[in-house]
């Protein structure tokens, strides 16, 4: 028995193979194995050349903390290489000193709403309004790399009404 | 017995191992083919800003969303801006871009906030829009957005994978 099913095989070896060969080429086609170790990478140009003008480099949007907060926050770079802040459809409540800041995102003030001790910020400058589109110039050695939270603090309470994480455009 | 699934394991073997080499060269050439192709693009703007002024309105082409890009089946990166020119056109920009490459993988904009109700693929239901096969899974790239589509109700990049119905990644966007 066992004999005759292994002469039954060798002999019918290339019936296999035959139809061995279409079901790995279906099964290669459908899950593209190698696709796992090869990337194509693009780099296309951007479909509007801006020059001359100011460019964003990071953006995020605004979360309400201690009061409901809206709006995106921008940091663009001038062509001069200056960096400024612009918040746009921005609304927070109105309050007493209230400041735009630049924290560190592991900032331990974050976790909650109101900070208690010595807090690690950019000062920007008092809040312009509290609605409305608006830019604060920021300080030429600001590490961006490091202070990547957008913080709208209020100095007299110690409160942050909203943040933003900023995230490379 | 064995000898007959030996020679079937070699035949097998040997379809894989000429599978790969010629998907490598196929993928290559696509990649210097697409790469020829923005060389080629990027002389043609150079070559219109110097021939024409008409390239000026551009400069107020203006981001209308943007979002960041998150993972799902796969991990995946970048950013995801839709563009429009002076001319209206709207165009879908990733930019900082990087998913795992697949077979069959599509963008495509989805009538849902971040594909929240459906995590890991698309339910037969929901409404998309086709923007086309991603052109690579590193890197930045453009997709031309049809006229006509209502971004507040397609809220949503999806880096689509249509064999296996998987989602990528996904970007939600929010007004720049």
């Amino acid at each position: 028995m066992n004999t005759n099913q292994r002469s039954w095989i060798s002999r019918n070896k290339w019936i296999f193979a035959v139809i061995a060969l279409p079901v790995l080429a279906v099964a290669w086609w459908e899950f593209r194995p190698e696709k796992l170790f090869i990337n194509e990478k693009v780099s296309e140009a951007a479909p509007f050349a801006a020059r001359g003008e100011a460019q964003p480099v990071y953006t995020g949007v605004l979360e309400g903390k201690a009061h409901p907060t809206s709006g995106r926050a921008t940091i663009y770079q001038s062509p001069d290489g200056k960096n400024y802040l612009r918040l746009s459809d921005f609304a927070t409540s109105n309050g007493p000193d209230v400041h735009v800041v630049l924290l560190k995102a592991v900032e331990k003030a974050l976790g909650g709403v109101a900070v208690t001790g010595e807090l690690d910020k950019v000062e920007l400058g008092s809040l312009k309004g509290n609605q409305g589109d608006q830019n604060y110039d920021l300080p030429a050695a600001t590490d961006l790399n490091k202070y990547q939270t957008v913080a709208i603090y209020c100095e007299r309470f110690h409160v942050i009404f909203g943040t933003s994480q900023l995230e490379k455009f | 017995m064995v000898r007959g699934w030996k020679a079937v394991l070699a035949v097998a073997g040997l379809a894989v191992l000429g599978a790969i080499p010629s998907a490598t060269l196929a993928q290559d050439n696509m990649q210097s083919d697409s790469m020829k192709k923005d060389d080629a693009m990027q002389d043609g703007m150079k070559h219109d800003a110097m021939k024409h002024d008409d390239m000026a309105p551009d400069k107020n082409a203006k981001a209308l969303f943007t979002g960041t890009f998150h993972g799902k089946v796969h991990s995946t990166s970048g950013r995801a801006t839709v563009y429009q020119g002076t001319d209206g056109k709207r165009i879908l920009r990733l930019t900082h871009f990087k998913t795992s490459n697949g077979p069959d993988v599509h963008v495509v904009l989805v009538a849902t906030r971040d594909a929240k109700d459906d995590a890991n693929s698309l339910s037969g239901n929901t409404e998309r829009i086709e923007l086309g096969k991603l052109k690579g899974n590193e890197g930045d790239q453009n997709y031309e957005l049809p006229e006509n589509i209502d971004l507040g109700k397609f809220q949503t990049v999806s880096i689509y994978c249509e064999r296996f119905n998987a989602i990528f990644g996904a970007a939600a966007l929010a007004k720049f």
